[in-house]
């Protein structure tokens, strides 16, 4: 035998006997602690928690994906942020005013803040920021907002006023999107490139202790925090690609907090009694809905009896029990219930087939053949719902095929990988029906999803929308500022749509999280805002930390 | 050969639809189309695509891979150092040593228990060691790697934690010593190198086993035998060096996969790896990773072949006489 066999060996069995004895202590140890008891609140500890994807950097006006805003977001400040019940609050500003004619607005930023670097903190760096979205050769994808300003200023040090071409409702919402950049380190370099998207300097709770690539980021506390210090002091995020992976290591306990899947949150883990033991479970509703949207300039969807007989054969309430196991709801209007843009006087279609039968039979369907297809002018009911490579969408397909069967339509599937469903069939329009989600804002504007002029190849109204009523609804949301005329529109622009029933409501998810139990100070049930809204309050108190962590 | 090889691979590539611009994270009504089109000139996407291969060969002339669109931007192949002196690690640069550590501890493994195996089944043919290494073989080579890596990763990791999970080290790494360094990492490549070995065991087993079994009956090691020779230097010295001449071409071919990676293994352990870099760089239409990739694979293809005929010619001196001749 090779001795290199002989050696590889010895080595393995060494690590193996070296990690039973040095490894299993702190576990048993770990295993018998009570998480229930009260302990004092003491600032410090290590939080871990894993995403599946790395970012690309921690500019997010650039980089685009979510992962890196979910980082950025720790790092860098906007100007307003969304407090608990989805209400703006100032975050880097003190207060803000807007002028009568509602085209200007003046924000005054909080005094002395200071970047991590203990660099001041002022409107030079709003101002270079809004130039750096709004910069051609950054091609940054949020641009559009920012376009919109007219006219940037700083009076002053702590003043910052943007002026319009006409009001823009959605600016504020916009303001509380935008991180923002320290100026001093970043002017005159190339944003597409520059070392400052892996080595960031920021103003908010956190900044970048290290960046291990492909395996971790950790956070640690800044001392400059604008907002003030957060209980504890360092937050590691591991990049674990594999879910099932994820879930382990939140079994073993080496990861506090991860977003679960319907089947995780509620058949293993309550089938658990050690796992119970030290999770515990949070449900939020979700910033997304799963709708089915119809391809408006194919026939026969074209026509309101149709679309509103579909809505009628589909049962919502089977597809929320069936894929999400009952953790999702259903929703009438494309904006998050309990929230002021939703509109409560709205409830969704019902399941009646028999009211769907009939009203087909309005539209001219008839099984003239006895195949149990409908038919019109010797032409058989049947298309094609097509969805991206995503489970949870696959699943509602086939249980809207069965529905539609059971009303004389026939109905095809296919999944499709990501790129290619854009890029063949949205964005050439080539579809009948499509199965996808869309989020739901903060902001009401939804003037690129609905809006007739949205519809060029790429754009965001790719069904084919086109309703003069709902156009002008969503103009003037646009033009208005005021929060309750505001959501007059907003109330009456989700009640048009629900009638007309472009696309249809599938459900809402739940958004669903599991937390180890050694952190405290979460607020359950959560607030509109989710509970992430106060994670800088959370603590870990000093008995229930990882030991190796609190060694490191 | 290489221009024609990225060629067919560059055309490939951009015949699925889509590019860098039609990612799930720009599904979002705030990122407008023009913005887009702004993205797509900058990275020369706009062009006809015989121009683009034009810009790419010209680049690769100069040794030059080019930048990954999808991650910052970051230098495909190698390190570059911006004017503040900070240094940007290239992708492959990053990938390719975990790759490659992971890929010949696996080939170390299971050669060494190949080797082994293969010679006490053509020892035994037929015998019970035989039907149950055989047995066993099977059993490894049918089991999906990624059922047994998360059923591992369960009982070791989660009900024992006797091993890491996941990733490539403990978070406090850093302020280990050196020995504890080596354990820790030890650690946690035991379950991504061995899981791969059981599973690609049994092809090499046979092989081994076959080769012997070839060798065993020849008159040369019957005249060994008839002159009297003891039955372990029979074995050891003549038989299995003969045996062993194909493995050489087996390994050969197996230099391509060494630094290809697995997709699956490396999903599911949390390994920066090659096969998880080109996974992502296909499906977000990251055309200078995916090439830089394909042409560094098949340049290393082409200098494995090249290894294992002049290894081959080097071991067998009827090849080297033969190339001698000629």
């Amino acid at each position: 035998m090779s001795p290199l066999f002989l050696n590889l060996n010895t080595a393995i069995c060494l690590s193996l006997t070296l990690f039973v004895a040095g490894c299993n202590s702190p576990n048993e140890k770990q295993n018998q602690i009570d998480y229930t008891t009260q302990f004092p609140q003491v600032s410090g500890g290590t939080l871990i928690n894993a995403m599946t994807g790395e970012p690309s950097g921690l500019i997010s006006m650039i980089a685009g994906e979510s992962a890196s805003s979910a980082i950025s977001s720790n790092i860098f400040n906007s100007l307003l942020k969304y407090d608990k019940n989805l209400e703006l609050e100032g975050d880097l500003v003190a207060h803000w005013e807007i002028s009568a004619d509602q085209k200007t607005i003046t924000f005054k930023l909080k005094p002395n803040l200071k970047w991590a670097d203990n660099k001041p903190l002022t409107s030079a760096d709003v101002l270079f920021t809004w130039q750096a979205v709004t910069n051609e050769k950054n091609a940054s994808p949020y641009a559009s907002d920012f376009l919109l300003v007219k006219k940037a200023e700083t009076p002053d040090a702590q003043t910052f006023r943007v002026t319009y071409e006409q009001a823009y409702a959605p600016a504020l919402d916009s303001w509380a999107g935008l991180q923002i950049l320290p100026k001093h380190l970043l002017e005159g370099k190339d944003l597409h490139t520059t070392a400052f998207a892996r080595k960031p300097i920021g103003s908010h709770y956190y900044q970048l202790d290290s960046w291990k690539h492909g395996e971790h980021l950790k956070l640690s506390k800044n001392a400059n925090s604008v907002l003030g210090p957060a209980q504890i002091d360092n937050l590691v995020t591991r990049i674990i690609p594999d879910n099932s992976a994820q879930f382990l290591e939140l079994m073993a306990d080496n990861i506090d907090l991860m977003g679960l899947d319907p089947i995780k949150y509620s058949r293993i883990i309550p089938a658990r009694p050690e796992l119970q033991k030290k999770l515990a479970l949070y449900k939020e509703l979700g910033n997304s809905y799963t709708y089915m949207g119809f391809n408006l300039k194919h026939k026969p969807f074209d026509d309101v009896r149709v679309r509103r007989a579909i809505n009628y054969a589909i049962d919502k309430q089977e597809i929320i029990d069936g894929v999400y196991l009952g953790l999702g709801i259903n929703i009438a209007s494309p904006y998050k219930p309990g929230t002021r843009w939703s509109n409560p006087a709205l409830t969704p279609y019902p399941y009646d087939p028999t009211k769907a039968r009939a009203l087909l039979k309005e539209a001219g369907f008839t099984d003239s053949n006895g195949d149990g297809i409908l038919e019109r002018d010797g032409k058989p009911f049947s298309f094609e719902i097509i969805t991206n490579q995503n489970k949870e969408r696959e699943k509602s397909a086939v249980l809207i095929q069965r529905r539609l069967k059971e009303v004389g339509i026939d109905v095809q599937i296919r999944a499709i990988e990501w790129a290619s469903f854009i890029s063949r069939f949205i964005k050439t329009g080539d579809f009948d029906v499509v199965v996808l989600g869309w989020g739901l804002g903060l902001d009401p504007d939804q003037y690129n999803i609905w809006h007739s002029s949205q519809q060029a190849s790429g754009q965001f109204n790719f069904i084919g929308y086109n309703n003069p009523k709902i156009d002008k609804l969503l103009e003037q949301g646009r033009l208005e500022l005021n929060p309750d005329k505001r959501m007059e529109i907003y109330h009456q622009f989700s009640a048009t749509l629900l009638e007309d029933s472009p696309i249809i409501y599938l459900s809402a998810g739940y958004g669903l999280t599991a937390i180890h139990k050694r952190v405290k100070g979460i607020d359950d049930p959560s607030p509109p805002a989710g509970i992430g809204h106060n994670s800088q309050d959370w603590y870990i108190p000093q008995p229930l930390r990882r030991n190796e962590i609190s060694a490191h | 050969m290489l221009v024609g090889i990225s060629l067919i691979s560059f055309f490939i590539m951009h015949l699925a639809p889509g590019d860098i611009t039609n990612n799930e994270a720009s599904f979002n009504p705030k990122a407008s189309e023009e913005s887009r089109q702004k993205l797509r000139e900058m990275y020369n996407l706009d062009k006809p695509i015989i121009v683009q291969y034009g810009l790419w060969l010209k680049r690769m002339v100069t040794l030059d891979f080019g930048k990954s669109f999808a991650s910052h931007q970051k230098p495909v192949f190698w390190q570059t150092t911006d004017v503040d002196g900070n240094v940007t690690q290239g992708l492959i640069q990053q990938a390719l040593p975990i790759t490659l550590m992971i890929n010949l501890l696996g080939l170390t493994i299971t050669l060494s228990l190949a080797i082994p195996l293969g010679i006490i089944a053509a020892r035994k043919y037929q015998g019970w060691q035989d039907r149950s290494i055989t047995l066993f073989n099977f059993i490894g080579f049918s089991i999906p790697g990624f059922w047994l890596s998360l059923l591992l990763m369960y009982w070791l990791g989660v009900v024992n934690n006797w091993f890491p999970i996941s990733g490539m080290h403990s978070l406090n790494y850093d302020s280990l010593d050196t020995w504890d360094k080596i354990k820790d990492t030890f650690s946690h490549l035991f379950l991504p190198v061995v899981i791969p070995s059981i599973t690609g065991l049994a092809g090499i087993t046979l092989f081994v086993k076959n080769g012997m079994l070839d060798v065993l009956q020849q008159d040369y090691i019957t005249t060994a035998r008839a002159k009297g020779l003891g039955e372990h230097k029979v074995v050891y010295t003549h038989a299995l060096r003969n045996a062993l001449l194909p493995l050489i071409t087996i390994i050969g071919l197996s230099i391509p996969g060494l630094i290809g990676g697995s997709v699956i293994a490396e999903t599911i352990f949390a390994i920066p790896g090659m096969g998880k870099l080109f996974y992502d760089a296909v499906l977000m239409r990251d055309f200078p990773v995916v090439m830089g990739i394909l042409t560094i694979g098949s340049a290393l293809t082409l200098v494995g072949n090249l290894l294992a005929d002049v290894a081959y010619a080097w071991a067998d001196p009827r090849v080297r006489r033969g190339v001698a001749k000629a």
